[in-house]
């Protein structure tokens, strides 16, 4: 599997660690009787790398992105398609029939 | 419609099914998908899947949809036999159903038995008054016997009832143009137009009919529409740029009488200029051999 979506499982175990430790916090602030108003210095630092890996991951792993431009060089009209519901058929390729045989 | 990457995906695959490389299922689902009329060749693939049992076994409930994909195919470069197997292996599989049904009716037409396939879509239209494939099939068939004013009319009182159709209004236009009734056209690629505006070649081709109408409002509006095709399609397609160079000429030429202030509000000289320059462009990248031919074109039209 490649390095991105290495990346990526270690960017989301480093965020799950980070959502741990704050539960653990909180639960001894709960003991000391004290508010929370917000997870360690360390807990944030921890959040911010697994932000960072994470978005890495997301946007390496999917590959090739598509482009949205109506005009790009790839989305642009070539041509329609051709109308099969008012299709006739006596056109002049009426007299060549191509040779198959057919064993259904 | 068709994009740049569908068309390039579509002839690679072509290209590769036609000299024996694998790809027949895939390149058949592609022409499906994008309503594309390649008859010979969906026939030749097609009818080789349905000849092998094996292959013919690994498509499963595909196998129907095939049926019907090569059984019009054959009827479109008239292998009529062929045809009649498919519709009578789809007759055993769906009896009495409607679809199998307007297939009969489509190979009476290809057969050339006129009369006896309006009368099955009438009979077809009895049991269901407000089927849309089988009133666009009458109105090819009088298209097919040459009666395009018969055409117009049935095609008009099918729009009546079904007015988002667009594919309606393409052939509308297109019987209206073979009838050189330009005011007509052009109101229905003004339909086509507010109902997809992002389209380009709606714009494309109701530049075309403006120009051919003539008159310098009208060719002002076709430079336009032009301006907008070549927007569409991120400047790419030639016959906009072309369309543009035209419109200025015609312009310069239409407005010799009029006064000063007028033609300073309709000259548009640096439009002018950078459509020609993309056209020569174009061209070197292209066509060079050609090249001469164009830059002497657009020297001479700038007069």
């Amino acid at each position: 599997m490649n390095f991105g979506f290495l990346v990526g499982v270690f960017g989301v175990l480093i965020l799950s660690h980070a959502a741990y430790s704050t539960i653990q916090y909180r639960g001894l602030l709960k003991i000391m009787e004290e508010e929370f108003s917000r997870p360690p210095i360390n807990v944030i630092l921890e959040l911010i790398i697994g932000l960072a890996l994470c978005m890495w991951a997301a946007l390496t792993f999917p590959g090739k992105f598509l482009s949205i431009h109506p005009d790009s060089d790839e989305n642009r009209a070539v041509s329609l398609p051709d109308n099969s519901d008012f299709m006739i058929f006596n056109h002049r390729g009426r007299l060549f029939p191509p040779e198959i045989d057919m064993k259904f | 419609m068709v994009t740049k990457t569908e068309e390039t995906q579509l002839n690679q695959l072509e290209i590769q099914v036609d000299n024996g490389g694998g790809g027949a299922w895939e390149y058949l689902c592609l022409v499906r998908n994008l309503k594309i009329r390649r008859s010979e060749k969906v026939l030749k693939h097609g009818s080789s899947i349905l000849n092998d049992p094996k292959k013919r076994s690994a498509l499963g409930p595909d196998e129907w949809t095939l049926n019907e994909q090569v059984a019009i195919a054959a009827m479109d470069c008239q292998c009529l036999d062929v045809a009649q197997n498919c519709v009578k292996a789809l007759q055993k599989k769906f009896p009495g159903s409607k679809r199998v049904g307007s297939l009969e009716a489509l190979l009476l037409e290809s057969k050339g038995l006129w009369g006896e396939a309006e009368e099955a879509y009438s009979s077809l239209l009895e049991d269901n008054p407000l089927d849309q494939a089988i009133h666009k099939r009458r109105v090819a068939i009088s298209k097919a016997l040459g009666k395009p004013s018969v055409a117009i009319e049935l095609l008009n009182k099918y729009l009546e009832l079904f007015m988002a159709d667009h594919d309606a209004w393409r052939e509308l236009a297109e019987l209206y143009l073979s009838l050189q009734m330009y005011k007509q056209a052009a109101f229905c690629y003004e339909e086509l137009i507010l109902s997809q505006p992002t389209v380009p070649l709606y714009h494309l081709a109701y530049a075309d009919v403006l120009y051919t109408i003539g008159g310098v409002e009208n060719i002002i509006s076709a430079r336009k529409y032009y301006a907008a095709t070549i927007d569409l399609t991120g400047g790419k397609n030639t016959r906009a740029l072309l369309g543009i160079c035209l419109c200025a000429s015609a312009i310069a030429q239409l407005s010799k009488g009029r006064n000063k202030e007028d033609k300073d509000a309709t000259a548009a000289p640096e439009l002018h200029s950078l459509a020609a320059a993309a056209v020569e462009k174009e061209y070197k990248q292209k066509a060079p051999d050609k090249l001469q031919l164009i830059s002497s074109a657009l020297r001479s039209l700038k007069i």
